[in-house]
C-alpha cells in the first residue's frame, strides 16, 4: 500500500510497481475526460458575458496548470523507482492532480450528494470508478496530512 | 465533502492573498470569493487550500471549510475584483468550486 512520509524536509512517496502501474492506468483513462464533467469546468461568474471573458483569458491558464499537475504525476510514475522524493511544490501538484482525477471519476459515477460513500448501491460499490475514487482519496489524504504536518 | 482527519493547529503558511474583509474600501465594496460545497473534494484538502492560498490559520480555514460543508457555500475572501478573480482562478486550479460576485 502507498506510503507517504516526510524526511529531511522532503516528502517521500512509496509506490510499488503494481501501484504505479494501476495509478498510471487511472491517469491515462481519466485525463482525457477532465474538463468534460461538470465539476471540472471552471465557472467563475453567473453573468454569461463575464464568464465568456473568464473562459477566454483565464481558463487556458487553469488548463495549462492542470496539464502540468498530471504530468508531474506521470513523471514520478514513469521513473521506475519505488520511492519518489517530492518537494512541497511537487507534492501540491500531486494533490491537485489527484483531486482533478477524483472530480472526474465522481462525475462519471454521477455523485451529487455528500455521503455517497455510505449510500452507494452494491452495483456502484463494485464499479471501477468507485474503487478509483476511494483509492485516490486515500492517497490524497495521506499527502495532505504530510503537507500539513 | 468527505470527512477530514482531525489535526492539531499548524503554523500559518505564507499568505499570498487578502483575508476576507480587509480589502474593503469606501468606493469599492469588493468582490466576494465564494467557495461551494462539492461531495467529492476531501475536507482536509479544502483546509489545506484555504491555508495555502489565503494564509489562514488552521482554525479559520477549518471554520470556513465547515461552513462550506454545512451551509453549501462560504465567502472566503472579499477583495478588489482583479484580485478576487486571481483568487478564484487559483481555487479552480486546486479543483474547488469557486465563484465571485459583488460584495
Amino acid at each position: 500500500m502507498a506510503e507517504v512520509r516526510k524526511r529531511r524536509g522532503r516528502i517521500q512517496l512509496r509506490l510499488n510497481a503494481e501501484e504505479r502501474a494501476a495509478l498510471g492506468m487511472i491517469v491515462e483513462q481519466l485525463s482525457p475526460q477532465v474538463g468534460q464533467v461538470r465539476r471540472t469546468i471552471p465557472v467563475a461568474y453567473e453573468d454569461a458575458e463575464l464568464q465568456a471573458e473568464y473562459d477566454r483569458w483565464v481558463r487556458p491558464e487553469i488548463d495549462r496548470g492542470r496539464g502540468e499537475d498530471l504530468d508531474a504525476i506521470r513523471a514520478c510514475l514513469g521513473s521506475g523507482e519505488d520511492v519518489t522524493s517530492l518537494s512541497d511544490d511537487q507534492a501540491l501538484a500531486w494533490v491537485r492532480g489527484l483531486n482533478l482525477l477524483r472530480l472526474t471519476a465522481g462525475g462519471l459515477l454521477g455523485v451529487e450528494e455528500d455521503g455517497w460513500e455510505q449510500r452507494a448501491e452494491e452495483r456502484v460499490r463494485h464499479s471501477t470508478e468507485f474503487r478509483v475514487l476511494l483509492a485516490l482519496g486515500l492517497l490524497q489524504e495521506e499527502l495532505v496530512a504530510v503537507l500539513e504536518g | 465533502m468527505p470527512p477530514a482527519t482531525a489535526k492539531p493547529p499548524a503554523p500559518v503558511e505564507t499568505p499570498i492573498e487578502t483575508p476576507a474583509g480587509s480589502a474593503r474600501g469606501l468606493r469599492d465594496p469588493g468582490w466576494n470569493v465564494v467557495v461551494w460545497n462539492d461531495p467529492i473534494t476531501l475536507m482536509s484538502y479544502v483546509v489545506l487550500v484555504f491555508r495555502r492560498l489565503f494564509g489562514y490559520d488552521f482554525e479559520t480555514a477549518t471554520r470556513l471549510m465547515l461552513q462550506v460543508h454545512h451551509e453549501g457555500k462560504a465567502v472566503v475572501a472579499t477583495q478588489p475584483r482583479e484580485q478576487a478573480e486571481v483568487s478564484v482562478c487559483r481555487l479552480h486550479g486546486f479543483g474547488l468550486q469557486a465563484t465571485l460576485g459583488r460584495g
